[in-house]
């Protein structure tokens, strides 16, 4: 899942500025599991922003708040029709998709982020997040027996670990464990140890051509072939 | 301009609020074992919080008598009561007994007004004819008690000791009764009820209870010394001295055995044993009272029956037999069986036989009887093969217990009314489920273990020289302690609407019972029957899809401190310290409020049912609306629940980054515990943070006219 991070209220304080009338919008998928932007974060950012409001004795903004089930889905955006009719400019705490997605549906709307997306990964604990994928396009988790040395080492090397393991751990944060010893250990209870021996080629590292797409329906002409 | 708009910081349910405002609630077992059906978890949550004139209300609104069963009820709820899963059940009965003391059940006043001409008479006034009185009075019809002793009561006079129901608090309810204008006509055995026809009653309620001592059978029962229980306790009650001797013996398990026992040794009978046939594991009285009967010095005998009785030289020679149990029987119970050539005698004074009751009906009522002579009737009409004649109590059940008398009464008075007005019973459905299924043991193991607190008792030497009320109530903090190890069994949380969640399994990761779990289906669920209420998941669940099952629950927390604010606004206190308040426990009770009245009304307390439940926006909340400082007095260790303060604290540290991102000092927010590390006292610590407050608020002042 996309993980995501409130940004400070001051910088949110500095984008909302301009506008008086300031719709929050949460999005009830990712950004409710990651605890960034839900119902729930959406209601204290909320009360943040009044409680500024107030201490600052020079509110002028007006807030409303609402949380669709996702905001990357255009469907789902219908639910905001009527809302954003009554503000000067919405702000998500969706991910950067979800701002985006608000803002090809309502083209004359300014839509603020509320949030920065941080990263593709996974609760460790209640209340701590992990990466652990990069979304490089080519995986490789196959030969790592499950372990992305791309995320999850410091160096991002193909062929670890790097002489600055130790203990299991990583000489870039001591805190960290090394990704190649991970990956060692679980390939020795995977048995294929010899994996470790082989040399992985570099990947191609040229710059990937952005946006990305995928198209998964096929091309069917209608009417073409069918007789 | 200011913000305005969306006040209502609780509004994720606006868009649907109708399922939102209702009780979703499970009945809990106790409340279902009630023949009453009192919402014992309601009045028992109330007493917890210290608000025991609510809990009276409550009480008030579900029984007639309260006090009376705050003395003697044979509490089924409590052997229903789930914290016997854990350690020992909820002391309901004493906590019934604390909040009609301490609420005053005393001075409560009822009324009635009579808006129907036709006229009941009420025949017997044991519990079932006094409840059924009261309530065909509050309905408005005019009543008539007809009681053939000379006062009123039933076995409440004549049967249960005076020591365990003390006779003012029966006089207290019968002079509401004379007050809410139930004609009381005393001496007045019915024999006929065509006269009461006759006399213009237009409907009658037979409750002439079971007071026919049964015979064991045997050789000798006639001779003089012997006595039955009923029989032997009434003398008792209605002020006779009967000449027992020194040496008694009482026949029995129940508890009338027990009572007669320990009537005889109040009446200065030197030795007094029990004779039962079965042995302690099967006897039907109360665990207590058999203690208790111990504590006075009654002995007991078990596996021994009588078999003859002989007088002879002025004593009673019985003969007995030693019994063994044989196998478990249809109903599971073992049958004792005589042990062959185990005879062998005993001698007493005194012979009292106290193995059961019948009622007894003049021929003159020509109603139908069955099994053991009590009246038949229809269970849900309580109607009895005569027009316009109904029954209830142990006359038909047989003797049974106050509680069931009460809620005949209730009931007939119901369908009297039903039958008076020509309508059709109408069965109070009631919607909301009951509450079934065990705890887990992995519930069980989370939950923490908080003895049982019985209410003083007077010392067993002080008890026996005469019949002065031996129970005593509790004191608040008993009471609030006792109150709060209720497990509010069917109140907790519920996934309101489960499109909302997001599967994120916060709920299954903070829930300190490990309650939530992932069905098969992959959905996340909230077993009711295992859920403690805590509502940290509530205050956790970033969707907002979880609420507690009960509305006033839900609200409790927003809706206090709107108020708080709302009447802060008005005095305009400077600086306003606004504090929320664990009601359980030390602060419910006491010292915190008097500290804040002391401090001269800048502290406003929100009273919360728990601390876990205070989550950082109502914090940012209170400072929003001028507080200079907000203040968590949570409970500490005397918690009932698991890991409150941990979760007081996360919503804290939520909160105090918001607010020095907002630009103020993050000290403004403060957790106070009942004793913190350095030993100091709430009391203490809510001095120091005042002050700091008090600084802080000087300096800003001082700051805000440096820059103007
Ligand atoms: C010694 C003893 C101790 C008990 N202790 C407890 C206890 O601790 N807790 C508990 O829950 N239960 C206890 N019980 C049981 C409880 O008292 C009874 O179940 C309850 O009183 C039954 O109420 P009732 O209204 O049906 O009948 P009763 O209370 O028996 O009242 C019937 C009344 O009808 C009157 N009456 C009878 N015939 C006529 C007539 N023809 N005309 C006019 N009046 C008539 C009788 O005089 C009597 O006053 C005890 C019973 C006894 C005997
Ligand atoms: S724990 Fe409380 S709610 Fe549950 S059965 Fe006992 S008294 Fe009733
Ligand atoms: S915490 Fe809320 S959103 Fe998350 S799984 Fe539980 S109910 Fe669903
Ligand atoms: S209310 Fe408490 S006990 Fe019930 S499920 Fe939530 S966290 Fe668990």
């Amino acid at each position: 899942m996309i993980v995501a991070e409130r940004k400070s209220l001051e910088e949110i304080r500095r984008t909302i500025a301009p506008y008086e009338r300031v719709l929050i919008v949460g999005c009830g998928t990712c950004a409710t599991v990651c605890g960034a932007g839900g119902e729930r974060e959406v209601a204290l950012l909320h009360a943040g922003l009044r409680a500024m409001e107030a201490r600052s004795g020079e509110g002028w903004h007006t807030f409303l708040e609402f949380t669709v089930k996702r905001q990357c889905d255009a469907e789902f955006l219908d639910a905001l029709v009527d809302r954003v009719r009554e503000v000067d400019a919405v702000l998500s705490l969706g991910c950067g998709i979800g701002v985006q997605a608000i803002a090809e549906r309502f083209p004359t709307l300014p839509v603020l982020p509320g949030v920065n997306t941080s990263f593709m990964g996974m609760a460790k604990e209640w209340g701590v997040w992990d990466e652990r994928c990069a979304a490089c396009g080519d995986c490789r988790l196959a030969e790592t027996a499950g372990i992305c040395p791309i995320t999850r080492c410091a160096k991002g090397i193909l062929n670890g670990p790097c002489a600055g393991t130790k203990n299991g751990k990583c000489e870039a944060n001591n805190e960290m464990d090394c990704a190649w010893v991970l990956i060692y250990q679980r390939l020795e209870k995977l048995h294929r140890l010899e994996d470790m021996r082989r040399y992985y080629p570099p990947r191609n590292f040229r710059v990937i051509p952005r946006p990305r797409r995928i198209v998964s329906k096929a091309e069917v002409a209608v009417g073409g072939n069918n007789g | 301009m200011q913000s305005f708009a969306i006040h209502n910081l609780e509004n994720h349910h606006l868009a649907r609020p109708k399922r939102a405002a209702e009780d979703h609630s499970l009945i809990p077992p106790c409340q279902a074992a009630c023949p009453l059906h009192m919402d014992i978890r309601e009045y028992v949550s109330l007493t917890a919080q210290g608000r025991v004139m609510e809990a009276l209300q409550v009480i008030r609104s579900g029984n007639p008598f309260p006090s009376i069963c705050a003395h003697v009820c044979a509490h089924p709820c409590e052997n229903a009561c789930r914290r016997a899963q854990v350690d020992k059940p909820v002391a309901i009965r004493a906590l019934k007994r604390f909040a009609v003391e301490f609420g005053g059940d005393r001075m409560v006043e009822c009324e009635a007004e009579t808006t129907h001409d036709e006229r009941v008479a009420v025949v017997g006034s044991g519990p079932a004819g006094l409840a059924c009185a009261y309530y065909l009075r509050k309905l408005g019809y005019l009543v008539t008690v007809f009681e053939a002793h000379s006062q009123l009561g039933g076995m409440l006079r004549v049967g249960i000791p005076k020591y365990r129901l003390p006779r003012e608090v029966l006089d207290t309810e019968v002079e509401r009764l004379a007050r809410m204008g139930v004609e009381i006509r005393t001496n007045a055995r019915v024999v006929s009820l065509d006269l009461l026809f006759d006399m213009g009653y237009k409907a009658v309620f037979l409750t002439v209870g079971a007071h026919q001592g049964l015979r064991m059978g045997i050789d000798g029962e006639e001779s003089p010394g012997v006595i039955d229980g009923a029989t032997f306790l009434r003398e008792v009650n209605l002020g006779l001295k009967p000449s027992l001797g020194e040496r008694v013996a009482v026949v029995g398990g129940g508890n009338v055995a027990i009572d007669a026992a320990r009537t005889a040794i109040r009446l200065g009978a030197r030795e007094v044993n029990i004779l039962y046939r079965r042995s302690r594991a099967e006897m039907p009285a109360d665990d207590v009272e058999v203690e208790q009967a111990l504590e006075e010095g009654v002995q007991f005998k078990f596996l021994v029956l009588p078999k003859k009785i002989r007088r002879q030289d002025g004593y009673l020679k019985v003969n007995c037999v030693r019994m063994e149990l044989g196998e478990p029987d249809a109903r599971g119970r073992r049958q004792p069986v005589a042990v062959e050539g185990s005879d062998f005698e005993m001698e007493f004074d005194t012979l009292v036989v106290a193995i059961g009751q019948a009622p007894q009906m003049p021929g003159g009522f020509g109603v139908r009887v069955g099994k053991g002579s009590t009246i038949v009737v229809d269970p849900v009409t309580l109607t009895t093969n005569r027009v316009g004649v109904f029954a209830g109590g142990d006359a038909v059940t047989g003797p049974a217990t106050v509680v069931q008398a009460l809620a005949a009464g209730r009931q007939a008075a119901g369908r009297i009314d039903d039958y008076l007005q020509h309508r059709y019973p109408k069965d109070a459905a009631e919607s909301r489920e009951t509450l079934v299924g065990d705890l887990r043991p992995e519930t069980i193991e989370m939950i923490r273990r908080i003895g049982r607190i019985e209410p003083p008792a007077l010392p067993p030497e002080a008890r026996t020289a005469d019949f002065t009320p031996i129970e005593m109530v509790y004191d608040w903090e008993a009471a609030v302690n006792e109150a709060r190890r209720c497990l509010r069994c069917g109140a907790g949380a519920e996934i309101l609407f489960q499109d909302k969640c997001a599967s994120c399994l916060t709920c299954l990761r903070v829930c300190p019972y490990h309650v939530p779990y992932v069905d098969a289906t992959g959905a996340v669920r909230i077993p009711a029957d295992q859920c403690q209420a805590c509502g940290v998941c509530v205050a956790e669940c970033p969707a907002r899809a979880i609420v507690l099952r009960r509305p006033y629950d839900r609200r409790q927390v927003a809706g206090e401190l709107e108020h708080v604010l709302r009447s802060a606004a008005q005095t305009k206190p400077r600086p306003l310290v606004v504090g929320f308040c664990c009601q359980y426990g030390l602060f419910g009770t006491g010292s915190l409020s008097d500290l804040w009245r002391e401090a001269g009304g800048s502290i406003w307390l929100v009273p919360v049912l728990c601390t876990a439940n205070v989550e950082a926006h109502h914090i940012l909340r209170a400072f929003e609306m001028g507080a200079e400082g907000v203040f968590i007095a949570s409970c500490g260790e005397q918690c009932a629940r698991e890991n409150t303060e941990f979760w007081v604290r996360q919503r804290v540290e939520k909160a105090r980054r918001v607010l020095s991102e907002i630009g103020l000092e993050p000290e403004r927010i403060e957790v106070l515990v009942p004793s913190d590390h350095n030993g100091s006292t709430a009391a203490e610590q809510l001095d120091a943070f005042a002050q700091r407050i008090g600084t802080l608020y000087l300096a800003s002042i001082l700051m805000q006219e440096v820059r103007s």
